[in-house]
């Protein structure tokens, strides 16, 4: 009798086991399967194509690695890799200064701490198309009308400028809320045996705040640095690559030449670099600031 | 180094909440100040206005001559082992130690000597090179500590700095502090719930309740003469037996008069109580454990304060035993010798020293005579 019971008692757990399988299989196979026909698919494909001359329309041949080796003495591909990683390394410094000030100053002891926190988080909600536009109208329209000057995006050496203004003020909002909860980690005894220690202001922040907050710089890092390679959405909406090209990101490159400039199987073959370097530079990233974190 | 004074000082928390009163207290220049009081009653509230750490709502706070009120904490020249240790997670043992040193600008060998000596009192040679994390209670404990020695301050300000220590440790530590407070003649300020280490550390002890200040007097003239009922039963453990009693007076005598039982008190006792109009009245009467004995000498000795009781649990110390026993419907404790032949379900007969008998007004509960 007893042998019979806890036989029943070793059964019924499995039972139940298959049971939830089958409803996490459920929820998670048609997720599983558009995500392998608009993601996977896709990119599978596009590695094939790196391999031809498609023109995205046609007939094509294979060309064997030959797009691959055009990639490194093209020079508009090297002019959007020389464009993009420039924009990318100022906007992030300047999203991580500006977005670390401001969460010092809204996690400080001051009024309508909860109201300004909503409002500094309002242009990520944004669709960056849309502030994108906004902004070429300002910097169209408006900043000139008040500068009496050119627009600063019809300037080739000056239109980057605009697209960091752009990047950085949308991407400002996510990195100072993860600051913020980065600010709100660090206990408030560490801070006031730091007061009785001498520790204020600057070397406060140099001593105190900034090793305790280490692993919220990482992610910060590594994340403005993956979406400002990435950059499309502001080149599409500011300045469509130009003037002359000096605007044009990768991703613009990609898409545009790639799309409508008949060059489907090389920009193919530049997207499979392009994904091959960010991948690189994320996980160097994770790895050297990862090291320089605080073992707690 | 320096005296303080606390003049009136108040402490009303931004939520309305009041958790010290008009607390009054001058400390003289290296004079070591107990703590005491029941949990929540504002020790640590009081050490953090001192520090510095929390806005003082009313009243004057002087270091030396200074008033200190409005001034930075790190301008008072105060080091502060925490109740919570407040250790720096992100620095090893020795960094902890030599961060105020290192913000004070204090030059590289000397930090470095003031550290290692500091590891070598506290024990913690060995442990230098870790984290708070890799530590254990009482070694997190003894880091906050020693950040609080190097730095060699004006005053200290010591929140149960030996709460989480064995009890070997904490002897030795406590033997530590007292040392250190013969060395450097600092001016300490000590929160502790021990009543060892208040009775054996302090010059002084301020004993509270509820943010008011009880008591402030030296440790035997708190456990000899208590000023209230509070503080008789708050000082000394096992804690004051206390039972009603009514004042009367036989043969010219003044005697307390409980339930059947009549006990003789000493002739000051009495005319005290006679002098404050207390005849015929009830009042509370208060004897320490170690006042009442069950040994025959005794019981011939204090022939006029015999009392009787059931032994309802036998308490076995080592060094001593705890009876307590049911009398005048209150508990009693007695500590008497381990040879005792009493045991739980006896009848024992129990002598009270009549001069150690405190007696204390029932509605005010201030004492009356010790
Ligand atoms: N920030 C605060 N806001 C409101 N009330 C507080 C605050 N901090 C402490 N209190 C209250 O003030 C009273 C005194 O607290 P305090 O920490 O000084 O007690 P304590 O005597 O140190 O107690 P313990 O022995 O438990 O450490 C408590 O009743 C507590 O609840
Ligand atoms: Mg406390």
């Amino acid at each position: 009798m007893k042998k019979k019971d806890s036989q029943a008692e070793l059964l019924k757990p499995k039972k139940t086991v298959t049971e939830r399988e089958r409803t996490f299989a459920m929820i998670a196979i048609p997720i599983l399967i558009l995500f392998f026909l608009f993601n996977t698919l896709p990119l599978i494909k596009g590695f094939i194509y790196s391999f031809t001359n498609f023109k995205g329309y046609g007939s094509y041949e294979w060309v064997g690695l030959r797009n691959y080796i055009d990639l490194f003495t093209d020079a508009r591909v090297g002019k959007s890799y020389l464009f993009t990683v420039k924009l990318a390394f100022f906007t992030t410094i300047l999203v991580n200064i500006v977005s670390l000030l401001m969460a010092l100053g809204l996690n400080a002891k001051i009024k309508f701490k909860s109201a300004l926190r909503g409002m500094y988080f309002l242009p990520n909600i944004l669709g960056a198309l849309v502030v994108g536009y906004i902004f070429n109208y300002f910097f169209t329209y408006i900043v000139p009308a008040i500068f009496h000057t050119t627009s600063i995006l019809a300037s080739g050496s000056k239109a980057w400028i605009a697209v960091m203004i752009v990047c950085a003020w949308q991407a400002i909002a996510m990195n100072t809320i993860i600051y913020i909860s980065g600010l709100q980690t660090v206990p408030e005894d560490v801070y006031e045996a730091g007061m009785l220690d001498g520790a204020t202001g600057w070397s406060k922040f140099r001593h105190l705040t900034f090793p305790l907050i280490i692993p919220f710089f990482t992610i910060n890092m590594v994340l403005c640095m993956k979406n400002f390679l990435m950059v499309f959405d502001q080149i599409m909406a500011l300045t469509k690559g130009g003037p002359a090209q000096s605007t044009e990101s990768i991703s613009f490159l990609i898409y545009n030449n790639g799309m409508s400039g008949g060059q489907f199987g090389f920009q193919s073959a530049n997207a499979v670099i392009f994904f091959i370097v960010i991948v690189t530079i994320s996980v160097f990233q994770m790895r050297f600031l990862n090291s320089k974190e605080e073992q707690l | 180094m320096a005296g303080l004074s606390l003049e009136h000082i108040g402490k009303k928390y931004p939520n309305g909440y009041e958790a010290v009163k008009d607390f009054n207290l001058e400390i003289a220049d290296k004079e070591f100040i107990i703590f005491v009081g029941p949990s929540g009653c504002g020790k640590s509230t009081t050490l953090r206005m001192i520090a510095g750490l929390e806005d003082i709502t009313s009243g004057t706070l002087k270091i030396g001559d200074k008033v200190v009120n409005d001034l930075e904490p790190k301008d008072r020249d105060i080091a502060m082992v925490f109740q919570n240790y407040a250790l720096y997670p992100h620095m090893t043992v020795y960094d902890n130690m030599a961060f105020g040193l290192k913000m004070r600008k204090t030059p590289k060998d000397e930090i470095d000597k003031a550290v290692r000596e500091a590891a070598r009192i506290l024990d913690l040679d060995q442990l230098l090179k870790r984290k708070p994390s890799q530590l254990s209670g009482g070694q997190r404990q003894r880091v906050a500590m020693g950040r609080a020695i190097v730095r060699n301050p004006q005053v200290f300000l010591m929140d149960e700095p030996l709460s989480n220590l064995d009890a070997k440790l904490r002897v030795q530590m406590r033997t530590e502090i007292a040392r250190l407070h013969d060395r450097l003649g600092a001016t300490i300020i000590y929160v502790t719930h021990d009543q060892t280490e208040a009775m054996t550390l302090g010059t002084r002890i301020v004993v509270m309740k509820d943010g008011v200040v009880q008591q402030v007097d030296t440790p035997t003239n708190l456990y000899n003469e208590p000023d209230n009922l509070f503080v008789a039963g708050f000082i000394g453990s096992p804690q004051m037996n206390f039972f009603d009693a009514v004042v009367a007076k036989e043969d010219d005598k003044v005697v307390l008069k409980v339930g059947g039982d009549t006990l003789a008190l000493p002739a000051a006792k009495g005319e005290a109580l006679l002098a404050g109009g207390y005849e015929g009245k009830t009042v509370v009467a208060g004897i320490r454990p170690e006042d009442i004995s069950d040994e025959a000498e005794d019981l011939a000795k204090f022939s006029g304060t015999v009392i009787e009781g059931e032994v309802a649990v036998f308490e076995l110390l080592g060094a001593g035993v705890n009876l307590n026993f049911d009398y005048a419907d209150t508990q009693m404790t007695a500590s008497v010798a381990p040879t005792t032949p009493a045991r739980v379900g006896d009848v024992v007969r129990f002598a009270l020293d009549p001069d150690k008998i405190h007696i204390f007004d029932k509605t005010t509960e201030l004492a009356i005579v010790h």
